[in-house]
């Protein structure tokens, strides 16, 4: 006999049920959507928290004194200046860069001080590269004329109560490692969507520091961006081999936690698609055992005029799978269509706003689902069914071919 | 031929023994047309389940044209049954979700018959049992008297040697016992097919040519008209 026939057989019976199989395929339906757009959120807010991070502070590449990386002194400038700005300025794939003199220090006013990082940066190159002006929510980005202008987060404001205007003082060690003084006015307060950053991290005017510091020259960070955030490791290999001093890094090396995040997302989603897709597995074989006991005489006259029990047992599992791989399409189509409208409305969630911009990511969340996982869980939800099959098949054979005669 | 000798099939052996068929030898030649008869409870069941393959003696053996099937292993059983017999059930005889047509040719595709014998069979046999007309009808579009006459169709469409029902028309009105009996009969006659059939119906009992009764898992008696 061919499979076919089984098959047919098979899918026939799966509908003699229409109600119930109609229930387990939905249940499976709605498992699928559900765990699928908890992957898609997930995606989505890692998506984004690693968007905001290279947008506000990673940026494509960055490149810094081998030393500095280990010892925060001032005097670990990046070498060989002149020919790295040559290189960058003549790779097409390079968009823009700017540079950056870093500073780690204490601010402090009268309400207490703060360690924090001084990015000194030139106002016009620096907007290039990061979105920080975007971000401004009081005051202005280096508008005053004046040099001593620091724009500072709205968390590091709300600690030490500081407002426009408020004077602040950086304290740092200089390249003989004693301390130095600069007093700033705030001009600006920006809010990065990223309170951590926004607590850690101050913008002033470059030259407000080479002024004070005579014998300083260089700068200690190059973000560069490019025509693509894929082409990092490329144009990192090509600058390495220009740098011996330099430590140049993707920012997956700099940020090692939000790369992994994904890797890390992806293994947990896994594990949470495979928990739903095994309680609706057990809702499949419930169905299927109930459809068998039902059955029993039906399966008895099948083996007692000769079908054999590899063949009972093909005609159950195909209609145990048939029950997910139904729903599966549907299942599918569905997510895949909430995914698509929602990755680009987005949903808003600014009932958890401060949650999330802890998290680092704004209160507008946009779905992603990227395509393999649509695949992988359709694998999931195939073996998950061949697995779920075998209970109710086995169940089956135990059957005796005596219960085709017996009258109860 | 079909020949049990010493057959004995016992429940719950130990305590409450029952002895549903107790040491029965008998024999069943080529084209006979034999009821087993006996009240309620007295072993036809049994007897014709361990004769038919379904179920394992106690002690004793069947022998069917001079192989003794008591002794083949679960899958080889289920094969034999395939080819040897047909089996024509009180009730459940048919897969509700195929046609009439479909379920003869099942057995055909299980043997792994090709498709122009299988289906000229198939059509000659609906023809045979009256239901040519109705070839595509699925079970529960057709009486009781027209399925077991799918069901003589089916089991006739493996060419076995013999075929055993139990009970086929208990379900059955008058007209439709009379009507199977008389397919049963005449296809006994024309192309000398076996049939051993139980029966609690003395209509039934009236047409046999052979008549086996049981009392106790015995028989006790054994009329050839
Ligand atoms: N699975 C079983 N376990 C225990 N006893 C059984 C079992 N099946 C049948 N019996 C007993 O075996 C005896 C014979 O039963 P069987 O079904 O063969 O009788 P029968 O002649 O077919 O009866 P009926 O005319 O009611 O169909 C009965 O006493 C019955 O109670
Ligand atoms: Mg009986």
């Amino acid at each position: 006999m061919n499979i076919l026939t089984l098959i047919k057989i098979s899918w026939r019976n799966v509908w003699r049920n229409k109600l119930r199989s109609f229930v387990v395929i939905i249940s499976v339906v709605f498992g699928l959507l559900g765990g699928i757009i908890i992957i898609a959120m997930s995606y989505g807010l890692n998506e984004e928290r690693m968007n905001n991070a290279v947008e506000t502070y990673l940026s494509h590449i960055q490149i810094h004194n081998k030393s500095f990386s280990e010892e925060y002194n001032i005097k670990y400038t990046i070498d060989n200046l002149e020919g790295i700005e040559n290189a960058i300025n003549n790779d097409i794939r390079v968009v823009s860069y700017s540079k950056r003199i870093i500073l780690n220090g204490m601010l402090s006013n009268s309400n207490g001080s703060y360690g924090i990082q001084v990015k000194g940066v030139d106002p016009i190159e620096e907007v290039k590269v990061t979105n920080t002006y975007e971000k401004i929510i009081e005051g202005e980005y280096f508008k005053s004329e004046k040099d001593n202008t620091i724009l500072v987060g709205k968390k590091l404001a709300d600690r030490l109560n500081l407002k426009l205007k408020s004077k602040v003082v950086i304290t740092f060690q200089d390249e003989n490692y004693e301390l130095t003084s600069l007093l700033y006015r705030v001009e600006g307060i920006f809010r990065s969507g990223n309170s951590r950053y926004d607590e850690a991290n101050v913008f002033v005017k470059n030259n407000s520091i080479t002024k004070n510091l005579p014998n300083f020259s260089g700068y200690h960070e190059i973000p560069i961006l490019l025509t693509d955030i894929e082409l990092r490791n490329q144009v990192k290999n090509d600058l390495v081999s220009k740098n011996s001093n330099n430590l140049i890094e993707g920012w997956d090396d700099i940020s090692k936690d939000l790369a992994y995040a994904n890797e890390m997302l992806a293994a947990v989603l896994y594990i949470f698609m495979m928990i739903i897709l095994s309680a609706l597995s057990f809702g499949i074989v419930n169905t299927m055992l109930m459809a068998i006991l039902e059955r029993r005489k039906e399966i008895g006259m099948l083996m007692s005029i000769g079908m054999s029990r590899f063949k009972i047992f093909l005609m159950i599992s195909f209609e145990t799978m048939f029950l997910s791989i139904v729903a599966l399409p549907i299942g599918l189509i569905l997510s895949y269509s909430i995914v698509e409208y929602y990755s680009v409305v987005g949903i808003d969630l600014s009932i958890v706003e401060a949650g999330l911009e802890n998290f680092g990511v704004g209160t507008r969340l946009y779905f992603k689902v990227p395509n393999q996982e649509y695949f992988i869980v359709a694998i999931m939800v195939f073996v998950i069914s061949i697995i779920s099959s075998i209970f109710p098949s086995v169940r089956a054979l135990k059957i005796n071919p005596v219960e085709a005669t017996k009258t109860i | 031929m079909i020949e049990t000798k010493n057959l004995s099939k016992i429940y719950n052996p130990g305590k409450f023994e029952v002895k549903a068929v107790n040491n029965i030898s008998a024999l069943f030649k080529e084209g006979e047309f034999t009821s087993v008869v006996g009240p309620s409870g007295s072993g036809k069941t049994t007897f014709l389940n361990c004769v038919g393959g379904l179920d394992q003696p106690t002690s004793g053996e069947v022998i069917i044209s001079g192989e003794n099937i008591t002794k083949l292993s679960g899958s080889k059983i289920i094969n034999y049954r395939l080819n040897n017999i047909g089996f024509v059930f009180q009730a459940y005889n048919l897969i509700p979700v195929l046609s009439a047509k479909e379920n003869i040719e099942m057995i055909m595709l299980l043997q792994g018959v090709d498709e122009n014998n299988r289906i000229s069979r198939t059509n000659e046999l609906l023809n045979q049992v009256g239901l040519y007309e109705m070839r595509n009808r699925r079970p529960s579009q057709l009486s009781g008297g027209q399925q077991q006459r799918v069901a003589v169709a089916r089991a006739l469409a493996s060419k076995p040697k013999f075929i055993l029902a139990d009970e086929p028309t208990a379900n059955l009105d008058s007209k439709s016992t009379s009507n199977l009996l008389d397919i049963m009969s005449q296809l006994n006659e024309a192309e000398n097919i076996t049939f051993i059939f139980s029966t609690h119906d003395q209509r039934v009992i009236d047409r046999a040519r052979r008549v086996v009764t049981l009392e106790d898992g015995k028989i006790v008696n054994d009329n050839k008209k």
